[in-house]
């Protein structure tokens, strides 16, 4: 049996134990597939898949702790379920695993606001954190510049605690969800967080899009408020057709 | 008990480091600096945080941790011990770690290097590189041997330090093997013919399968070549499903000790021995369990190599 035959069949065969079809597209002779249907009912490969498995969800589980803390336990299990199944789980640095599984389990909550925000802020908090990694503070002089241009820093985030009349606000920050609270993420914060003024949140809308700086000073967005968000990464040079200022 | 140079390995001596133990952020530095500890294992990828591009995965060095860990080991020899190169990978290994360990040897130059014998990527269906999730064992062929043996020699030459792999702990009685091959203890044994690169014995992965697939470890470890043996580990491990784990979850075994005091005094070019945990468990035993453990160390290795 080929190397690659090998790997590719065996390394399926964990990764998509819910599959049967881990024989797809690689020639194999009889005795060979035979290997794989007796490797199969073995103990050692349930134990590998026991492994796996248990390996998969403990990476998942400490990246959406938060999250998940809300989710009742059949739920839980099953969207963790459903992400291992889907061959996710495996990655080994800590916040690609992380922010991909918040993506996905977002997207279950989408029709659940506040389990949706609190996600969010679980996604954000990790996103600030990863970013603190790389940030260096720009340089605000670029600003004088005709043709720069601003974006939403990509470790950035603002998460809205809509207050909600009809649910009294238990669980996990509670307070926040009590009184509307707006928080901005950073990677240049002190904490990666800091509840923003009215101007910044302005600002923060504005920059759906990458916008020339002169177009936010035109629509009255004031200097100070670019250098603030722009010094501590909420927001970044960025032109969609150039990246010289990135 | 530092930088005692013994025993040619291609015309140059193996520096003779005594007994180390792998970086972690989350232990006192005073463990560092303790006479304990006379040289450092380091697991770049600690250090490291992953940046996928529209096309490329990239592992960047984070500055404040490498400045942080430079700090911790003040000096001492550092080896490198990696995780995420997959150098077994019949669609390709780690480029990026690669990339990554090239920076890396320019901010902190490093005594050897060592990887784990084995794959953990296959290629997905449109060819992307897809984790496993579990690292897994090669099979005993020509073909895996050679593979894996020219990839290595490049790497030697690629940072002109001595390149080691660990033989793997793994779970599955039957591998498939060539003939000329045999096993994979004999892997090991062509790997080292092939490439002219080094061994990391691990002793806990030796008696991990030997406990499953019930042979002597002894009668291994007298088929190996020693004289191609640079570093050893000592781990401990835990039952789990009727199976030995490789789990680095606590004290070392006594039979695992034993095989040190075997193996040490006729391996003639080790030049280390390192306790391995994994971080969750060092902090969970706590600086005085592993100072006992290190000490243990120590008394197996004064013995073979002299006390200083």
């Amino acid at each position: 049996m080929g190397l690659i035959e090998f790997q590719t069949v065996l390394g399926r065969m964990l990764r998509e134990q819910n599959r049967d079809d881990h024989l797809r597209g690689v020639c194999l002779e009889e005795s060979e597939s035979r290997y794989f249907e007796k490797l199969r009912d073995t103990a050692e490969f349930r134990f590998y898949g026991s492994v796996q498995r248990s390996w998969c969800i403990a990476r998942a589980t400490k990246a959406a702790h938060l999250t998940l803390s809300l989710l009742p336990k059949e739920e839980r299990e099953r969207l963790l379920d459903e992400w291992v199944d889907s061959g996710s789980g495996a990655q080994s640095f800590f916040f690609v695993e992380a922010e991909s599984f918040l993506d996905f389990i977002g997207e279950h909550l989408s029709d659940r606001p506040r389990e949706f925000t609190v996600c969010q802020f679980e996604r954000a908090s990790l996103r600030a954190i990863d970013g603190a990694n790389v940030f260096v503070r720009p340089d605000a002089a670029s600003l004088q510049r005709p043709d720069s241009c601003l974006r939403r820093g990509r470790y950035a985030a603002l998460v809205c605690f809509d207050a909600d009349p009809h649910q009294s606000s238990h669980g996990p920050l509670a307070q926040l969800f009590s009184v509307g609270q707006i928080v901005m993420f950073s990677p240049g914060l002190p904490q990666f967080w800091q509840e923003p003024s009215p101007e910044e949140v302005d600002l923060w809308k504005a920059l759906e899009s990458p916008t020339p700086v002169r177009t936010l000073l035109d629509h009255g967005h004031s200097i100070e408020t670019l250098e603030t968000l722009l010094s501590y990464g909420a927001i970044e040079y960025g032109n969609p057709h150039s990246s010289e200022l990135r | 008990m530092r930088d005692k140079a013994r025993g040619p390995v291609n015309g140059k001596p193996v520096q003779s480091l005594g007994v180390g133990f792998p970086y972690f952020a989350a232990l006192p530095a005073d463990l560092y600096r303790s006479d304990l500890v006379s040289f450092v294992e380091i697991t770049p990828e600690t250090l490291c945080r992953q940046r996928a591009t529209e096309s490329t995965i990239q592992i960047e060095i984070v500055p404040d941790r490498l400045a942080t860990a430079q700090d911790t080991c003040d000096g001492l020899p550092v080896v490198i011990h990696g995780v995420e190169l997959s150098i077994g990978s019949a669609h390709g290994l780690n480029q990026a770690y690669l990339k990554m360990l090239d920076s890396f040897q320019k901010e902190w130059p490093f005594v050897w290097h060592s990887e784990h014998l084995g794959f953990q990527t296959i290629a997905g269906d449109n060819g992307s590189r897809l984790e496993i999730g579990v690292p897994l064992p090669m099979p005993a062929t020509v073909e895996a041997v050679e593979l894996v043996a020219e990839r290595s020699a490049n790497i030697q030459q690629r940072y002109s330090v001595p390149f080691l792999l660990e033989n793997p702990a793994h779970y599955f009685s039957e591998l498939p093997a060539d003939s000329e091959i045999g096993n994979e203890y004999r892997f090991l044994t062509a790997f080292t013919q092939q490439s002219g690169c080094y061994l990391l014995l691990d002793l806990h992965n030796l008696y991990c399968n030997a406990v499953n697939h019930h042979f002597d470890a002894r009668n291994v470890i007298d088929t190996l070549p020693l004289d191609r043996v640079i570093e050893i580990h000592v781990a401990g491990g835990s039952w789990r499903d009727g199976f030995w784990m490789d789990a680095h979850d606590g004290r070392v075994p006594e039979p695992v000790w034993e095989l040190l005091e075997y193996v040490l005094p006729i391996a003639p070019n080790v030049g280390g021995v390192v306790f391995e945990l994994l971080e969750e468990y060092a902090i969970r035993l706590g600086v005085p369990a592993i100072e006992n453990e290190l000490r243990r160390a120590w008394q197996i290795w004064n013995l073979s190599h002299g006390a200083n």
